[in-house]
């Protein structure tokens, strides 16, 4: 027990280590309170939305159990989407064997800690998000104190179904990423379309229980209660037959909406019986699997690589082309760092869809309605700016080749920095190629939504470049940051980087750039809107702005970029 | 060939100096040892003089190029060997010397001709075509040693670099250093292994505490007195301790 206090404490605090190896700024950590401050005040109004619909749901489902236990796992699905899958797999990357296996602690007990760190990792991370679900879900419920007495309990149960789940995903996952062979590019390619596999059947399982659908008796806006029932009823129908099968998660709800103190205690102990059971699984069937795992980072698989193909060509191809090329194939081969540098890239076309799923536009073979509001002149105007604000925030918070592009290069920095090439032309190969990943990224996306949303074509074509230009500043500003302080020394990717506070800048500084471009045309759209779409100057003046804004942010950001970076890395300690 | 002037250093997170004061002036032709106790400095000294750490003060010359104003061309006549074997794991051997190559401006066809030959010296040949993250400690070592001589540097700058090596390649190593020197380079290295610098260096440079406290021709050390270098390095480095 104390070894394994001990080791849960060491992995714990390990994984946050980094080795900061540039000159820290004076008012470091005033800076830091007020940037969460701000982000904070930015995240506020979603926060506040879901609070808000989630008070509603309680309030006219009137704490139906059903309703609370799809919310349980709405949280559930939605911790296994954002969290878990990369801590689970982090749990199976053995880069650390060497460090531990030569400890004189079994096997079973190493596993267990890092169960254990993954477990209160996600417990961080997610604990915020289902409060913020559970708790207003109960106050509209009008649920009693034991709701709330219990919910800190609940916060702690509900993490294990998501992580049993996390675990099984990820055996046969890497199975089959093994099955696909020796070339490790292909093996980040198919984690990342599995990813989103999964993900887009969370959505579609989410959709299909469709709250909003199913209504017949009549106009909403005469007579919004008997809607509102209708719809509840229906979804509570729907529910119903389905929510008793994850007992576990049923059985917790049943304890928190408990009356009296025989169902509570029911509640409790069934749910923390299941739960201890799910527990004992999880580490039952994915034990072997992280020996099998051990056995083979620490035997490596030389033995496959042997037969891989022996030719390759022996080229100059000038510097910037070649950097380019290791860069990718580095990163593609990194499993870590792959997965999250090229997962945004295919996430933003898959969210196109599955919004366009989402929006109803492709339902009940009702290409008419399509047709109707594309030819709406008001449509055409305000949809790209949504989709593309939206859109822009996305693709500037989640392009990780270009939040990291210093931090990724780890404990090899010192190569770059030993390199007769000027640091200028290694950032030029940079920027690039994490343009070029966004580029793609925007441009599918672009071609989705003209195709799907009705969308004319030039429009399309106006979003593209805006976008590009959006994102190449941003992206300039997170190259500055990350060459200001890089995080060096890193063992795992996603909690060593991809939480600090870089992720939160760019998705600050996203979010202002969302901000002013809607600033910019929302005066366009007004007087647009005034003339009765008469108007088509306004709207080409908008995209005139907005094109406009976009080259001076890029041009901008990257002189600023371009006159500090090289400072900045020739500062770096490595 | 190489010369430091008054060159110090303080790490960031750190306030005693790594490096205190450091003059040096190192000839063409020479294979020079540097040695010092855990600590001292040496791989601080050596990554300044490979330009992956500013110093604070102080200038550097790379056959007569000021690498403070002139980086590129003082690097482009180095080659460097780290200490540690942090070389990028998922690229192949064969791709990282492409990698290398190419950023030093070799032509196509004498790169390739250049990795054949160093590979078959260090009997590397066979890994080449595997991911550098399945290579042992030695084979990496290797590796980073083949990248630093394929452009044929003027200036070769190792940090330990016999730790690790198989016996065969740690002969060939000191071979080649030596066949390196003759040729009116020079050579820069730093070690614990005093045997070794002993049988190899023509002039040896003891730093401790970031201080250099002394540079001598290995004739001069053995002409000196009943002396042995072992001896010599433990007083002189044993002073600085009692301190
Ligand atoms: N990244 C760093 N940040 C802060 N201090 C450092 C860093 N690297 C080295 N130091 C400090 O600088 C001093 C000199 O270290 P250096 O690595 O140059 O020693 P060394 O002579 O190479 O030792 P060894 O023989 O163990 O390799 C030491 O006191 C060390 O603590
Ligand atoms: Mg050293």
């Amino acid at each position: 027990m104390r070894k394994y206090l001990s080791l849960v404490k060491m992995l714990f605090v390990q994984q946050y280590k980094t080795r900061v190896t540039s000159l820290p700024g004076k008012k470091r950590r005033f800076g830091s309170v007020m940037l969460y401050l701000l982000m904070a005040v930015c995240f506020a109004p979603l926060l506040i939305s879901v609070a808000v619909a989630m008070y509603y749901m309680g309030k006219f489902s009137q704490g139906d159990l059903y309703v609370g236990t799809f919310l349980m796992l709405a949280c559930q699905g939605f911790v296994l989407m954002f969290g878990v899958h990369s801590i689970m797999s982090n749990v199976f990357v053995v880069k650390d064997a060497e460090r531990l296996l030569f400890l004189p602690v079994r096997s079973p007990v190493i596993f267990f800690a890092k169960l254990t760190v993954a477990y209160l990792n996600e417990l961080l991370t997610s604990a915020l998000a289902i409060a913020v679900a559970l708790v207003p879900f109960g106050l509209g419920a009008g649920a009693g104190v034991g709701y709330y007495l219990t919910l800190p309990a609940a916060l702690f149960l509900i993490l294990l179904l998501p992580m049993l789940f996390g675990s099984i995903i990820a055996m046969p996952l890497s199975a089959l990423v093994t099955l696909f062979g020796k070339n490790s590019a292909i093996k980040t390619i198919l984690r990342i379309v599995i990813y989103v596999l999964i993900m887009a059947l969370y959505m579609y399982v989410m959709y299909s229980f469709g709250f909003l659908t199913g209504s017949e008796n009549g106009n909403f806006l005469d007579n919004p209660e008997v809607v509102i029932k209708d719809l509840m009823d229906g979804f509570v129908e729907r529910l119903q037959s389905v929510m008793p099968y994850f007992h576990s998660d049923y059985m917790l709800m049943m304890c928190m909406l408990a009356t009296n103190a025989g169902e509570w205690f029911v509640g409790m102990a069934l749910t923390l019986i299941e739960n201890f059971a799910l527990l004992a699984v999880m580490f039952a069937v994915s034990l072997p699997f992280y020996r099998k795992m051990l056995a083979m980072s620490v035997e490596g698989s030389g033995s496959s690589e042997r037969r891989g193909k022996k030719t390759y060509s022996v080229k100059n191809r000038g510097v910037v082309r070649e950097f380019i090329r290791t860069d990718v194939k580095r990163t593609l081969r990194d499993p870590q760092v792959g997965f999250q540098s090229f997962a945004g890239l295919i996430m933003m076309p898959v969210i196109v869809v599955i919004l366009y799923f989402f929006m109803g536009l492709s339902s009940e073979g009702d290409s008419s309605f399509l047709e109707f509001i594309g030819i709406t002149p008001l449509y055409q105007v305000i949809a790209p700016l949504v989709i593309m604000a939206y859109m822009t925030f996305l693709g500037c918070s989640t392009n990780v080749l270009g939040l990291y592009p210093v931090s990724r290069e780890n404990r090899s920095l010192y190569i770059l920095k030993s390199l007769p090439v000027p640091f200028g032309k290694i950032l030029l190969a940079k920027v690039l190629l994490s343009t070029a990943v966004m580029l793609t990224g925007d441009f599918v996306s672009c071609v989705l939504i003209v195709a799907l949303f009705g969308i004319k074509w030039y429009y399309g074509l106006a979003m593209l470049a805006t976008m590009a230009l959006i994102g190449f500043g941003s992206m300039c500003i997170c190259t500055m940051l990350d060459l200001r302080q890089p995080k060096i020394g890193w063992d795992n990717f996603n909690q060593g980087l991809r939480n600090a506070k870089n992720s939160w800048i760019a998705m600050f500084i996203a979010f202002l750039c969302v901000l002013s471009l809607v600033i910019v045309s929302v005066p366009f759209v007004v007087l647009y809107g005034l003339t009765d779409g008469e108007g088509w100057y306004f709207s080409l003046c908008m995209w005139i702005m907005d094109l406009a804004l976009g080259v001076g942010f890029a041009a901008v950001t990257y002189k600023i970029m371009n006159g500090k970076a090289s400072k900045y890395f020739d500062r770096i300690e490595v | 060939m190489i010369k430091l002037y008054n060159v110090s250093k303080t790490y960031a997170k750190s306030t005693v100096k790594a490096v205190d004061d450091l003059t040096l002036d190192i000839n063409a032709g020479e294979i020079f040892g540097f040695l010092g106790p855990n600590g001292a400095g040496k791989s601080t000294t050596i990554k300044m003089l490979t330009g992956v750490l500013t110093p604070d003060s102080g200038t550097i010359e790379i056959d007569g190029v000021n690498l403070a104003d002139n980086p590129i061309a003082a690097k482009s006549i180095e080659g460097f060997v780290p200490d540690n074997h942090e070389i990028y794991d998922t690229l192949k051997g064969i791709e990282y010397l492409n990698f290398i190559g190419t950023m030093y401006g070799m032509p196509t066809e004498l790169l390739k001709q250049k990795i054949a030959e160093y590979a078959a010296l260090f009997d590397l040949t066979e890994a080449l075509p595997n991911m550098i993250g399945s290579y042992s400690h030695g084979m990496k070592q290797k590796l980073s040693i083949i990248a630093a001589v394929i452009h044929d540097p003027k200036v070769w700058i190792l940090d330990e670099p016999l730790t690790g090596l198989d016996p065969q390649s740690a002969y060939q190593l000191k071979q080649l250093m030596r066949a390196w020197a003759d040729r009116g380079n020079t050579v820069f290295f730093s070690s614990h292994v005093i045997d070794v610098v002993e049988k190899v260096c023509d002039r040896i440079g003891i730093i401790n505490h970031g201080k250099l406290v002394a540079v001598d021709t290995l004739e001069n050390i053995r002409a000196d007195g009943k002396l042995s270098l072992e001896d010599m390095f433990l007083t002189i480095t044993s002073d600085g301790e009692r301190k």
